[in-house]
């Protein structure tokens, strides 16, 4: 009786961030969708989802690419890094120090340093390739890192790379730091050699860690926006800038509700789904 | 032993490389002429030569100076919002049962995994009626959703650590909930307390979507860095885009030892 009367109190103190997190969280993101139906004559139908579905399809499916594409590289170097990292070499500090520095540069920088680096014309990249007589050898000016969709989406998925290993990293030494030294010692000392260790003894300990690293840049992955606008606009749209293009167009406001509803609903399951298979109910066993 | 280091050395070495590059050219195009640089086609990528010019000129350029000061507003209002919603929360979520306040928080970071883009746009139609668009207070008022979720795990974390009985013998010694806070409770939380306001500010100052729909006209750093890039003058921002990050780095490298997987997932256990 008493426990629950101070429980009580105590919310209140809860209640601010609550009803923050509510009014400025939920509640606009429920009227999206409300609003997404309803078309520009003022009646309610799915009238903007069928204007935008070819575009909205292929935004959609461009994210996807994207979103697993910069996952599975920044996990395969975040998982090296880590590994290098936790061993006691001479200069780590060095070394760690240099790998936080993409974290400390904002996402507008960073896209800004790349456009340089990846001009379609000249930059620092084809300068590179020139000092190396690479463009020489095949005959051309410059490459045009833009000439293709593809080429264009492989250049965000690099500055993203670039950006948020960093992050991913810091996780995984974290899960690599509580796996016990005795153990890796007893398999070494039977004789198992680096490669066995990993997938026997680091990959399985490290395994939640991974999919706690997958939930949280998953997310954000498919909320990319500021690197795939400052880098390539609109060629292709990945949903977010497609939202954006729609709003910024005044003959085309509604539609952009369609498509952050879209997008809405595949982060919503994303998130169920990570949430139902890793971190979170973990969490709550505690 | 020795051997086996030098693969991971090479590893090291060549990612280490791959990570600086870009604050590299960042840095040598603030301090080349632009003749060595923006000018050629095949921009050299030795420091061949040094000038201050550029910076001259992008200081004198007024226009990027109001939206850094902003941006410094805004990051400021963030990071103390933060911290007093955060503290609030943290405090109160501490007191509750841990079955209840892990499903706040859960439900919390449930809601920052909403796209950024999705509830901009309906707010930024609200804050046009409240006239909180284009202005700073409208900003910080949208960014404070990325924060705060983070900031009230981390506070938690703080509140979690001290001792369950110091709050009843402040009590006992006549203190009131103002003042045990004030002198007891607020010293013992300061590292959870910085480091909450410095990640909060960090985000703040990196955020790009919510300032981009909220506030387009009166723009923050990144976004008129944005709005430079795409009129295509780049050489104005780049030296400036230096200025401005150096103090993050320098900020990241402070906060490298309090970086923990912890802080960062939010507390979700493995």
């Amino acid at each position: 009786m008493f426990k629950n009367h101070t429980n009580y109190k105590y919310i209140l103190f809860v209640l601010p961030a609550l009803v923050y997190v509510a009014a400025l969280s939920f509640f606009p993101a429920a009227s999206v969708v409300f609003l997404s139906f309803k078309t520009p004559k003022g009646a309610y139908s799915l009238g903007n989802y069928y204007a935008i579905e070819s575009g909205l399809l292929k935004s959609t499916f461009d994210t996807v690419i994207v979103s697993f594409g910069a996952l599975l590289i920044q996990l395969f170097f975040a998982i090296l890094i880590a590994n290098i990292l936790i061993k006691s070499l001479k200069g780590n500090k060095l070394f760690s120090t240099i790998f936080i520095i993409p974290y400390g540069i904002s996402t507008v920088v960073s896209a800004f340093i790349f456009s340089l680096i990846f001009s379609a014309v000249g930059g620092f990249a084809n300068s590179t390739l020139h000092s190396l007589g690479l463009l020489h050898l095949f005959g051309i000016a410059s490459v045009n890192w833009y000439a293709t969709q593809y080429t264009s989406m492989g250049i965000v998925m690099f500055a993203d790379f670039w950006k948020n290993t960093p992050l991913i990293a810091l996780i995984l030494l974290g899960g690599l730091s509580s796996i016990d030294p005795a153990i890796m010692e007893a398999a070494s000392v039977d004789g198992a050699g680096s490669f066995r260790r990993f997938i026997h003894i680091i990959l399985p300990n490290l395994a939640p860690y991974i999919a706690i690293a997958l939930l949280i840049r998953g997310v954000s992955e498919f909320n990319i926006f500021a690197l795939p606008l400052v880098l390539i606009g609109y060629h292709p749209s990945l949903i977010n800038t497609l939202v954006y293009e729609y709003f910024t167009s005044i003959s085309s406001v509604d539609y952009s509700y369609a498509a952050a509803t879209i997008l809405l609903l595949i982060i919503v399951a994303f998130a169920v789904l990570v949430i139902k298979l890793g971190g979170a109910s973990n969490y709550e066993k505690q | 032993m020795k051997n086996s280091n030098i693969p991971s050395y090479i590893i090291a070495i060549i990612l280490a490389i791959i990570f600086i590059y870009p604050l590299y050219i960042l840095i040598l195009i603030a301090f080349e002429p632009v003749s060595l640089t923006f000018d050629r086609l095949y921009p050299y990528q030795l420091p061949f030569d040094f000038t201050l010019a550029n910076f001259k000129a992008s200081i004198k350029d007024l226009s990027l100076i109001a939206p850094v000061l902003r941006s410094v507003v805004v990051a400021f209002i963030v990071a103390i919002l933060a911290i007093v919603l955060s503290t609030s929360a943290g405090y109160g979520l501490n007191k509750i049962s841990s079955k209840f306040s892990n499903k706040i928080i859960v439900l919390m970071f449930f809601a920052n995994m909403l796209p950024a883009i999705v509830i901009a746009i309906p707010i930024s139609v609200y804050f046009i009626k409240l006239g909180l668009y284009d202005n700073v207070f409208g900003i910080a008022l949208a960014q404070e959703l990325v924060v705060l979720p983070i900031s009230t795990f981390i506070m938690l974390g703080g509140f979690r650590a001290l001792p369950v009985d110091l709050e009843n013998q402040t009590n006992i010694d006549g203190a009131n909930l103002l003042s045990s806070f004030r002198y007891v409770i607020i010293p013992l939380i300061r590292v959870p307390l910085i480091i909450t306001f410095l990640l909060a500010w960090m985000t703040s100052w990196d955020e790009f979507t919510y300032a981009i729909i909220i506030s387009p006209l009166a723009p923050t750093f990144p976004v008129s860095l944005y709005d430079y890039v795409s009129r295509g003058d780049p050489f104005i921002s780049s030296s400036f885009a230096l200025l401005v990050t150096i103090p993050v780095i320098v900020i990241v490298v402070f906060l490298q030892k309090y970086l923990k997987g912890e802080y960062l997932t939010g507390g979700m256990k493995a």
